[in-house]
């Protein structure tokens, strides 16, 4: 979606000027820009790849772990990797969900938004001379909820800073953030191996704490689109947007574990609708430092308060869990191979690209920008009162891993189950499955009904038999037309014993391919239609039954009666549920009626 | 109407009268630094830089003297970006006095120039300028006009060029007190688009603080103020001054504000400093000059937008950049931006200190000692004007000590006026026909004591 001041220019920039452009909304900056030849233009849309999708490859990349054939294989590439001790730390930058920008009334871009390109430019979004910034209180909201979701003590005062560089993504040529005295300090995250983290990192506990050192509130730049060779397209729509960067400590030693960082911040994040989008392309963007030193030995180095590490580098502009993990790793193996090599490790920015197999150096220490950090004097310290702090801890949603705990408190679901029942879906499958045993608790009318008896029950459906149903027929859920009620009722049949559960299953996969319109027929309808309920079979049906499949399996009875061969009871029970009229057996009165018959 | 300026001040803005004006300053012509953004005229700020631009939108100090009748005559030719103390740092040239000694042009003052010699010329009735570190009041004093400095905060900044925005401060040029106080009144108001405004609420502390007028002023004569580099002519007008308020029953009170001596350093270490981050934007993509050719030459490994910058500012702009850029970098900036804001604070306190009235801003007055002074009266500059051949021959640094006197108030952010003040009668013998005949007298007050200042400099202006 770039946009833009168009510029173009033999590997430089000058002015172009597009006479096919559309016309922006009427805006006092684009007219401005345009008056300048500066022109808008539409373009396509960036792609992003769905959490759906991140988490069916994260789900992929479990499975395989669990079948033991992580394939690390750049950890293998260096075969002394395991002497060293890896050391990472992460700075998250996140598009805060505002309605307008951090300092100036322009609407905010909504990321999926496709507003023309510098159409939502205030004066001082462009920098224009004689304009001031003018703090937008509302924009404070979100990054309030992400201090309070991070578990950060919120700073009653807080200041803004000018970290100047030229670049034309930055109009004013420096972008306002809180660099002295960021608004929020000390918070922490925990994770669990249901979040990522490797088991190395756990050694045996449960979960491990990785301090976040700040966050700061800080300007987003404008959006720089290069169409080679030479020419570059600047929107300003982005410009002065509200970004907030989460600074953890350097106590990751692993890559892995430093994806589930990310991505347990991002889902934090999430929860109490701090942020606008996802981490793929551009809704965030995480840097990363990476040291090592030999395992069991002290660096001369330290790091927000971490000392005893190794000399580290940063990789910037990461913007998905894959480019994290790998961009570590092969971080990692060349500070091995250089250290190794008699080498020594230079404090330098690098980058590294999707795909690639090293990371490349950007510029060394005598190239890092002086950014000359300075208070902005137009700008009033943030005071933030402990009521507003205290009032949205008050109201904050609820947080995921309290999501998860209730799950499993509540519902009785296996820490595995109510952590992916939480995860998946924004947690619309959670919902759904709470609901349904709402409907089926009221169906049974008993006061006496074990509620984590049924929440398991109906977790399972949920989770394996509708998961499995949306998995072989590749139908997302958003899409899925079975609802609440109808599942519910299913599983009361079940649990009355009206119908067995092989019939409820070929009940909810009918259900489940049936449009969602006035034709759809209720559950009662569908047992009714199908003659599916169960017509128990008189004492006299179950015996005859019985007795003509011992009849025709002789050596079986034999089995049993003469050997004591007690398991094969079940055999025939099995064969009396098969052959007896769809829906007519219960595999406990077969039970009986068999080892009547038998003698055992 | 004029007369009763402090009634209405105190009413907090200017009542339509029941004479025949509708508008307050009915027609009046007012000229506009050329910092000061205007949506009909072009603002370049006088640099190359900003060349042909104009402004998609007016600053709230034009659109309110718009609103009240003025009529806008003109933009007023200043020293780049406001960096200067003689207004011959400009791209459209020197701003020229209408003063001369033996035949050569003097300083009009600056940076407000232009500014200064319109209201002294009578081209206009009164003129906006800016006043960073005294870019209002030395050209005052080298013209024979007020110039006046409000407390920073009172009038809006929305659509001035920043040069050191810690500092500036919209200030006002005008033949005499009563008129720029007139100014004042129309332009003194809350404006929630600069953030710097004074809130409405320490407007009203400040109003409820508000003393009577004293029938007689205490005085403050500040020791630290007799330099060595106070010209003979500049000490004979301010003993004079002294002398006359005295003779009318006001008291003199020796005071002492330590901190002066460094002050003028602190200034140009903070003011370069913000300049160098606020004069950043201009990069020539948006608005204003761009330079031929490519914005980055790789090849030489020059930083992007190089050569813009370069040929769009002049060498004072660029001078003051570097240094900026210099103080506040990694290695430099404990020892120069850190130290200066502390002297900064210091002079702040130097102030609060001698003050009979307490500081609006602070909570508590620190020292605390009694017996305060009203106001503090100054020279406004150490010399009568050079003329512009000496000004070439002076170095950046011996420039600077123009402001020696104007830097601790805008330091402080106090409202201070500068009122012309004959040369005694031995001194204006030797002047020739064309050379100036008045010296400027600053009248400093606390801060928020706009209305106080304004008073005694009229009792200044009518000795």
């Amino acid at each position: 979606m770039s946009s833009k001041i168009r510029r173009c220019a033999p590997a430089t920039l000058s002015l172009f000027s597009n006479t096919s452009a559309r016309t922006p909304r009427a805006c006092i900056v684009s007219q401005w820009l345009r008056s300048r030849g500066l022109t808008t233009v539409d373009s396509t849309p960036s792609q992003s790849v769905p959490l759906r999708k991140h988490l069916k490859d994260e789900a992929k990349r479990k499975k395989a772990e669990a079948k033991g054939s992580h394939n690390d294989i750049k950890a293998k590439t260096n075969p002394h990797s395991d002497e060293w001790k890896l050391t990472v730390g992460v700075e998250i930058h996140t598009e805060l969900n505002t309605a307008c920008k951090l300092f100036s009334t322009a609407p905010a871009t909504a990321a999926d938004s496709n507003g023309l390109p510098n159409t939502r430019v205030a004066l001082f979004d462009a920098a224009l001379p004689g304009t001031q910034p003018q703090f937008q209180r509302a924009t404070l909201l979100p990054a309030l909820r992400a201090a309070i979701a991070l578990g950060c003590d919120v700073q009653r005062k807080s200041g803004w800073d000018r970290k100047h560089y030229f670049h034309w993504d930055q109009p004013n040529g420096y972008q306002i953030t809180q660099y002295y005295e960021p608004f929020a300090k000390n918070g922490s995250i925990v994770l669990s191996a249901e979040d990522g983290v490797s088991k190395t990192d756990l050694s045996g506990t449960q979960s491990i704490s990785i301090g976040i050192k700040q966050i700061q509130m800080e300007q987003d730049t404008a959006k720089t689109t290069h169409y080679a060779p030479s020419s570059y397209h600047v929107d300003l729509n982005r410009a002065g947007h509200p970004l907030i960067e989460i600074i953890t400590l350097p106590q990751i030693h692993s890559p892995q574990t430093a994806a589930a960082v990310v991505r347990k911040i991002q889902a934090q994040l999430k929860s109490v609708d701090a942020c606008v989008t996802g981490m793929e392309l551009g809704g965030l963007r995480a840097d990363v430092n990476v040291s090592v030193r030999p395992r069991g030995s002290s660096g001369n180095y330290s790091y927000g308060g971490v000392s005893g590490l190794g000399q580290r580098t940063e990789i910037k502009n990461l913007s998905s869990f894959a480019a994290i993990e790998n961009a570590i790793m092969a971080e990692r193996d060349r500070q091995i191979d250089v250290l190794e090599a008699g080498g020594v490790i230079e404090g330098e920015t690098r980058g590294w690209t999707l795909g690639a197999t090293e990371t490349t150096r950007l510029r060394g220490k005598e190239g890092e920008v002086d950014y000359r950090y300075m208070p902005d004097a137009d700008l009033p310290p943030l005071i933030i009162g402990s009521d507003l702090v205290d009032h949205l801890r008050s109201t904050l949603p609820e947080l995921p891993d309290a999501t998860v705990l209730r799950a499993q408190q509540d519902y009785g679901l296996s820490a595995k189950d109510a952590k992916t029942i939480a995860t998946l879906d924004d947690g619309e499958r959670l919902d759904f499955m709470e609901e349904t045993v709402e409907l089926v608790l009221d169906n049974l009318g008993d006061d006496q009904a074990d509620k984590t008896k049924i929440g398991k029950l109906v977790g399972n459906w949920v989770l394996h038999e509708l998961g499995g149903l949306l998995a072989t027929s590749n139908i997302a859920w958003a899409d899925v037309t079975v609802s609440e009620t109808e599942l519910a009722d299913i599983i009361t049949n079940v649990q009355l014993k009206r119908i067995t559960s092989r019939t409820a299953k070929q009940l909810l996969a009918t259900l489940h391919e049936l449009p969602p319109d006035e034709s759809r027929p209720s559950v009662e309808q569908l047992i009714d239609d199908g003659s599916l309920r169960l017509r128990p079979l008189s004492g006299e049906g179950y015996t005859a039954l019985a007795e003509d499949i011992i009849a025709e399996n002789p050596e079986m009875a034999k089995a049993v009666k003469d050997k004591g061969q007690k398991g094969k009871v079940m055999w025939f029970v099995g064969q009396m549920v098969r052959k007896g009229h769809e829906g007519t057996v219960e595999p406990e009165k077969a039970r009986e009626v068999v080892e009547r018959l038998l003698g055992s | 109407m004029v007369k009763l300026w402090w009634e209405e001040a105190r009413a907090g803005c200017m009542t339509v009268t029941d004479n025949d004006d509708s508008e307050p300053l009915n027609g009046d012509s007012i000229a506009i630094k050329d910092n000061i953004v205007t949506s009909t005229l072009p603002t370049t700020a006088a640099s190359r830089i900003l060349s042909y631009h104009t402004s998609p939108f007016e600053a709230t100090v034009v659109k309110l003297l718009k609103q009240n009748g003025a009529t806008i005559s003109s933009k007023a030719n200043m020293d780049e970006f406001g960096m200067g103390s003689h207004s011959q740092n400009s791209f459209n040239g020197p701003v020229l006095s209408l003063f001369k000694r033996d035949g050569v042009p003097l300083s009009p003052g600056g940076s407000s120039g232009g500014s200064a010699v319109a209201v002294a010329t009578g081209n206009c009735w009164a003129a906006l300028g800016t006043d960073t570190g005294g870019s209002v009041r030395l050209p005052a004093a080298y013209t024979g006009t007020v110039g006046f400095k409000p407390s920073y905060g009172l009038l809006s900044r929305w659509g001035v060029i920043q040069y050191a925005n810690s500092l500036d401060t919209v200030g006002i040029l005008a033949a005499s007190v009563e008129d720029a106080a007139a100014v004042f009144s129309i332009l003194n108001h809350y404006d929630a688009q600069d953030p710097t405004s004074l809130l409405p609420s320490v407007r009203g502390r400040i109003a409820a603080n508000r003393r009577t007028f004293p029938k007689t002023l205490r005085i403050g004569v500040p020791t630290d103020y007799n330099i060595h580099e106070l010209s003979s002519a500049v000490r004979g007008a301010y003993i004079s001054t002294l002398q006359q308020l005295q003779n009318l029953g006001h008291t003199l009170h020796a005071i002492s504000l330590p901190t002066t001596k460094q002050a003028l350093s602190a200034y140009y270490v903070l003011a370069p400093a913000e300049a160098s981050s606020n004069l950043a934007k201009h990069d020539g993509i948006r608005y204003g000059f761009r330079s031929e050719g490519p914005d980055a030459l790789p090849r030489e490994n020059l930083p992007l937008y190089a050569q813009t910058r370069g040929e769009g500012f002049g060498e004072e702009v660029k001078r003051r950049i570097l240094l900026g850029a210099y103080t506040l970098s990694s290695e430099a900036i404990d020892n120069y931006f850190i130290q200066a804001q502390k002297v900064r604070r210091l002079v702040q306190r130097d102030f609060d200190r001698v003050f009979a009235t307490q500081n609006p801003l602070l909570d508590s007055k620190p020292g605390g000692g009694g017996g305060g002074v009203d106001v503090i009266i100054t020279p406004t500059a150490p010399t009568l004007p050079p003329t512009v051949d000496e000004v070439k021959k002076q170095s950046p640094v011996e420039s600077y000590m123009n402001d020696v006197f104007t830097v601790p108030a805008s330091l402080a952010g106090l409202p201070a006026v500068s009122v012309p003040m004959p040369l005694s009668d031995a001194i204006e013998m030797e002047v020739e026909g064309g050379d100036v005949k008045t010296t400027g007298i600053q009248v400093i007050g606390q801060f928020g004591d706009d209305e106080l200042v304004l008073r005694a400099a009229e009792i200044v202006q009518n000795l």
